[in-house]
């Protein structure tokens, strides 16, 4: 808007009315979409806010901010979710924070390689039947994370899961008769010590890593292929010309070019990961005993069991602010990473 | 410093042969230009000796080494890209300095040599700017320059002038000929355009659908075309060709075309006299052919019927394009003409600057 009232000032000098009505014309179109947004969006927002301030229960449903048992209460709900004052088992406000960002921040650092490396290798030339993996990748992104969860989670089911039966062949291959019978999504453990890290992490995480990867590793090499496809040839000819071995160009040609696309790709997974509601609420429910849950899980949960409104409120404001941060910084980022493309 | 040969290359993509046989040397020092129409494959020659096409068959030498399974890093060339493939992400320091970087040369040996290629070129102020803040022609130095410092063997151009403006074409022609004199190494320099051929060459190799045509000096190939094609690429405007039949006529030996008949002085009758009764393509370059009220002195001229199609006025000089029967032909004539436009006129034909080529063969008469 600034711009346009900009363009209209620097115009030549006209009659006072017509530059007024001039400079109000846009903003009267905007009207509409405001006053949509007012109802849809700015109320229920600022509603929330308000009850987050108040012991909002679910005997305050039927009048709500009219209801006679309802108290003003201050900041006590951001208090108790930060101090861990809250009637809630096993929730401490900082550990899911920390973990919600560290399971964000693992899937990012996996599918990004991880998605480039297979971008590398199915770019190849001469490569047989490339547009049939191209083909098979998308699929992961098409199918709903619902659906996901749910194979997954019957994958790494104790009884009859895929992941235990395979488990269980291989050790047979090395001559063992031992049937494995991992808990994967309860068993707050992991069985190896030596091999996964013991800890704050259960084994569920590791699970849903995998799960998550096979949801989250096509759109990276999706986006990979495209920034790869724009590379132009003759730049790897000229470094092979200076002298540059094929690492060599990897390092040096391929992944400068890609980051421009690859950094707002990698943003955005890192976003989608962090909030990634419907894969977590269906694999674990958060378990075991809220190991793997994230923010949005638990606002959830806040609501649906607990049915603890106001409180449910009040961590809707404070994962907003989360939020800000994370998109001020990570919006930051992507403004950093401008493309090199020829003028 | 080193030569370059190409010994019986052939390159093939799939049926289709891009490089046909080709048979090159090319000395020490010496500034190569392969010139050709588009397609004709000499794109393909230099990235065969570049090491970034596989030859098919025969072989390649640079020095005396056969390089055929040399990788391209390790033949000790430098190629300057039609596109110039400058890497977007680098300055133009470090776009000059990739090279030795990887190379491992000392940090103080790439500033100098950096330093000292930017200073030839005059790019010293584009040091710290990235490709896309320069252009074309600066961008073109650049290339050059990240040539420069990796000192090769041999230089490979491909085309490095085509991006750029009449005017910059010229002068990056003069300054990339004073380069080779100043680097005294062997420059291989590919170009469609025959004017740069002409004017940058030691010697020119013609290439025609894959085959060299001609190899020689710039003089020798637009004094003696050895077929057809080298006579029809070689000069601007494009030699005249008349197909005629060479007869005896009274015991001389003469040029019909069917619409005039001129007759091939005593002293060069003897070459032809072979020919006689058979189909040729008589040639003369516009340059040869004088309105008849300006003759130059002491030339043989023949006299030929013909009316004045277009004129174009150069200022220096005047191109008639001339109709005689079913021929048209250009000629090169003084600014004082005053022939006009469906003027019917007498043009004289230089008769010691003709050539004749077999019909059949295309190969010129000696
Ligand atoms: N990678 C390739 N695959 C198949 N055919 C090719 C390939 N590269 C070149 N050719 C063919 O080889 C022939 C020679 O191509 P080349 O690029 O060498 O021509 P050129 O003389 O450089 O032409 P121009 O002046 O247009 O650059 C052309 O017919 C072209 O279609
Ligand atoms: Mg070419």
């Amino acid at each position: 808007m600034a711009t346009t009232s900009m363009k209209m000032t620097s115009m030549p000098k006209r009659g006072k009315q017509g530059f007024t009505r001039r400079a109000l014309l846009p903003y009267m179109y905007l009207v509409p979409a405001f006053a949509v947004m007012a109802v849809i969006t700015f109320y229920p927002l600022i509603f929330q806010v308000i009850i987050s301030f108040t012991d909002f229960q679910t005997k305050d449903l039927l009048k709500q901010l009219a209801s006679p048992n309802l108290h003003q209460i201050g900041l006590k709900n951001y208090i108790d979710i930060i101090t861990g004052g809250l009637p809630v088992q096993n929730f401490e406000f900082f550990r899911v924070l920390t973990y919600n960002f560290w399971w964000a921040i693992t899937n990012v650092a996996v599918h990004v390689p991880a998605g480039i490396l297979i971008a590398v290798a199915l770019n190849t030339q001469g490569l047989w039947f490339k547009r049939i993996y191209r083909a098979i990748y998308v699929l992961p992104v098409v199918v709903p994370p619902l659906v996901v969860a749910t194979v997954w989670r019957n994958i790494f089911n104790e009884q009859y899961g895929a992941m235990n039966q395979f488990l269980t062949w291989v050790v047979h291959l090395f001559g063992s008769t031992q049937v494995i019978h991992l808990r994967w999504l309860e068993e707050y453990t992991p069985p190896i010590p030596w091999l996964l890290p013991n800890g704050p992490l259960p084994l569920a995480y590791y699970a849903m890593m995998i799960a998550n990867f096979w949801l989250g590793w096509p759109f990276m090499t999706l986006v990979a292929t495209g920034a790869l496809q724009s590379i132009p040839k003759d730049l790897y000819e000229a470094a092979s010309i200076d002298g540059a071995s094929s690492p060599q160009q990897f390092w040096n040609i391929t992944v400068p070019l890609i980051r421009p696309a690859m950094v707002p790709a990698a943003i955005y997974g890192f976003t989608l990961s962090f909030n990634l509601f419907n894969f977590v609420y269906f694999m674990t429910g958060g378990g075991p005993a809220r190991s793997t849950e994230i923010l949005v899980t638990f606002a959830y949960d806040l609501v649906r069991n607990l049915r603890l409104y106001g409180v449910a409120a009040a961590f809707a404001v404070i994962v907003f602010f989360v939020a800000l941060v994370v998109f001020l910084i990570t919006n930051r980022i992507t403004r950093a990473t401008e493309s090199y493309a020829e003028a | 410093m080193a030569s370059v040969t190409y010994d019986n290359v052939t390159k093939k993509f799939g049926d289709a042969v891009a490089v046909d046989n080709l048979n090159i040397h090319v000395d020490d020092k010496e500034f190569l230009v392969l010139v050709g129409p588009s397609g004709c494959g000499k794109t393909t020659a230099l990235r065969c000796l570049a090491g970034l096409e596989e030859i098919s068959d025969g072989r390649i030498l640079i020095g005396d080494r056969v390089v055929n399974d040399v990788a391209p890093k390790d033949r000790d060339i430098a190629m300057v890209f039609q596109s110039y493939a400058l890497y977007p992400h680098l300055s133009v320091y470090d776009n000059m300095a990739f090279g030795l970087k990887l190379r491992k040369v000392n940090k103080d040996v790439i500033k100098k040599r950096v330093e000292e290629a930017a200073d030839i070129l005059g790019i010293t102020d584009l040091l710290n700017r990235k490709p896309r803040q320069l252009s074309g022609g600066q961008r073109q130095r650049v290339a050059v320059g990240r040539a420069i410092v990796r000192e090769p063997k041999v230089f490979l151009f491909d085309e490095p002038l085509s991006n750029l403006d009449a005017k910059l074409r010229v002068q990056m022609r003069a300054e990339i000929s004073k380069l080779h004199q100043r680097l005294e190494t062997t420059f291989i320099y590919v170009t469609h355009d025959q004017t740069e051929a002409m004017t940058m060459a030691t010697r020119i190799a013609v290439i025609n659908k894959g085959k060299l045509q001609q190899l020689d000096t710039p003089q020798n190939l637009y004094d003696s075309p050895a077929n057809l094609f080298v006579a029809g690429f070689i000069g601007s405007p494009a030699m005249n060709f008349f197909p005629a039949k060479l007869r005896k006529d009274n015991g001389r030996l003469i040029v019909d075309t069917g619409d005039f008949i001129v007759p091939i002085p005593a002293d060069r009758s003897k070459v032809y006299a072979s020919h006689t009764d058979k189909s040729v393509i008589f040639a003369i370059r516009p340059e040869n052919i004088h309105d008849a009220a300006f003759l130059p002195p002491n030339i043989h001229a023949e006299k030929v019927e013909a009316k004045v199609d277009v004129t174009e006025l150069m200022g220096n000089e005047i191109f008639l394009y001339l109709l005689s029967g079913k021929n048209t032909f250009v000629a090169r004539v003084d600014p004082r003409s005053q022939l006009r436009v469906g003027n019917q006129t007498q043009v004289a034909f230089d008769m010691d600057k003709f050539h004749i080529f077999d019909a059949e063969t295309e190969q010129a008469i000696r």
